[in-house]
């Protein structure tokens, strides 16, 4: 069955598509989910996607009014929404100071609540499932030279900008007196995440997208020993995610998304637990030394 | 650089946490800032570095009024126990320190900094494995990378021990001896042996003295 799998993913065009878009998905999630991580926003990727889902809605909604744009593809609506959406957060956590989740409770409930407006009045509700949960294997080109563009932009900006986005992530109080512009690297970076979050809804999905940006990361830290050890294990682990879960999705006739978040949280379970038991091991040799 | 504050009051809401607060320090000066929890010190750290936006009074750098002033390299801070920084996440000494230091730095005068602090026998260490005495030596080097004329330090000693507060007075009057203008906070009384040049006493009653040592200048009561 594995070896049916590898021939097919090399085969079949389809497959070949999935994997370039798992293998962008698979570094480009986990990228960002460090930096999101560092800032305690873990549920903005969530957000992010419903505001971007209410953009999907109303793109749909215009066509069934017959009123077209963006070349009929409603992902650019849905990445304007996804930046006006981060926008949103900046300007209500900035208000909150102190309960910056109050600011995501905020926007995800108005995405929700406009989306569902939206899909109605469009009468396509039936498209939903596709947006809420992603679908891999079923990526067109169209969407690979824009998952593609979409990486080498991230690229670029981390290549030009990393050490900033990281300070400011860190500690936002004190990257000014480093003579870093803090309120245009916090932009910088809400819109850049805006735009991957709504890039990478069409193959992973608003309710998927949070979970494949976060728990790479939360197993990454328990292996890392610095920032870019834990970086780099998160894109394995990622990357291992979307190797396998295809592989399920594949064999069992599965959504993709799903399978993919479920090698995530099963990797995660098992780096914690066998770090513990080596830890209790490490712990229990020392008593006796004692 | 000259800092000169004027008349500075500051409420959060309709709670009055400083009032008219005045002073004039000198490029070169240490300030050790001293009052009980609560008495306003930090809040007046924040107001002096802009995290308080200041509606009463003025505060000037040199000749800058502070909501024009942009030159925030000229600053290094370390905070109270470093709670805006998340510790917590994989990060190495060696890692912090290279994204902190963004302005051209000399590279000699950075590794003798480095070897004074002791941080290269720490350099690749997690940050969240340091004792509190060594994060603390870690953040005031982050501090001092890019060359600052002030150096602001909140509640230092509150979370090191005695070895390391001997240390650490050392290394700050050392810096201070270098040129370098000081601004010290605690809440602790026992500051004689401290060689500052100035003392900002701050009461709860909102009241403050501020003198120059031995020398009282200004008094300022409710």
């Amino acid at each position: 069955m594995f070896l049916s799998f590898i021939g097919d993913l090399f085969q079949q065009d389809f497959m070949l598509r999935a994997l370039v878009a798992g293998v962008m998905l698979g570094i480009l999630a986990p990228l960002l989910g460090t930096f999101v991580v560092v800032r305690r926003l873990s549920f903005i990727a969530d957000t992010l996607g419903h505001f971007s889902l209410v953009g999907i809605s109303v793109s749909l909604f215009l066509s069934s009014l017959g009123i077209t744009m963006f070349f009929e593809r409603p992902l650019y609506l849905g990445i304007l929404f996804s930046i006006i959406g981060g926008l949103l957060i900046e300007m209500f956590r900035r208000s909150y100071n102190n309960f910056q989740e109050i600011s995501m409770v905020i926007v995800i409930s108005l995405g929700a609540a406009l989306s569902a407006i939206f899909f109605s009045l469009s009468k396509k509700t039936g498209s939903l499932y596709n947006y809420l949960f992603g679908s891999i294997l079923t990526v067109t080109n169209y969407y690979i030279v824009l998952i593609l563009i979409t990486a080498l932009i991230v690229a670029i900006l981390f290549i030009l900008f990393s050490k900033q986005i990281l300070a400011v992530s860190f500690d936002e109080s004190s990257a000014k007196f480093l003579g870093i512009n803090v309120n245009l690297f916090q932009i910088i970076f809400i819109i850049m995440l805006s735009v991957v979050v709504s890039v990478l809804l069409e193959s992973a999905g608003v309710l998927l997208i949070s979970s494949m940006m976060v728990i790479p990361v939360a197993a990454g830290m328990k292996l890392g020993w610095s920032y870019k050890s834990t970086l780099i294990i998160s894109i394995i682990f990622s990357e291992m995610s979307v190797f396998f879960g295809l592989w399920l999705a594949y064999s069992l006739n599965i959504p993709s998304g799903a399978a993919i978040v479920s090698i995530n949280i099963i990797i995660l379970l098992i780096v914690t637990v066998t770090k513990r038991i080596i830890l209790k091991n490490r712990i229990s040799k020392m008593d006796k030394l004692q | 650089m000259q800092i000169n504050i004027n008349n500075l009051s500051f409420a959060y809401g309709t709670k009055t946490i400083i009032s008219n607060l005045s002073l004039t320090l000198n490029g070169g000066d240490y300030l050790v800032v001293r009052g009980k929890n609560g008495s306003g010190k930090s809040t007046f750290i924040k107001c002096l570095l802009g995290f308080n936006q200041v509606k009463s009074g003025m505060i000037f750098y040199d000749t800058i009024d502070i909501t024009n002033f942009k030159s925030w390299t000229r600053f290094g801070y370390v905070s109270q126990s470093f709670d805006d920084f998340n510790y917590e996440f994989p990060l190495t000494v060696g890692e912090l320190l290279q994204i902190s230091s963004l302005k051209k730095t000399n590279e000699s005068e950075r590794l003798k900094l480095l070897e004074k602090m002791g941080i290269f026998d720490i350099i690749n260490q997690n940050i969240n494995s340091l004792s509190g005495g060594q994060l603390q030596r870690v953040f005031i080097v982050r501090a001092m990378l890019n060359n600052p004329d002030v150096l602001i330090l909140d509640e230092p000693t509150a979370s090191i021990d005695k070895q390391n507060k001997v240390f650490f007075y050392n290394t700050i009057e050392e810096l201070h001896r270098a040129g370098l203008t000081i601004i010290l906070i605690t809440h602790n009384d026992n500051i004689e042996n401290l060689n500052y040049t100035h003392l900002l006493s701050m009461y709860s009653d909102l009241s403050t003295s501020f003198e120059e040592r031995g020398v009282e200048i200004t008094e300022g009561v409710l």
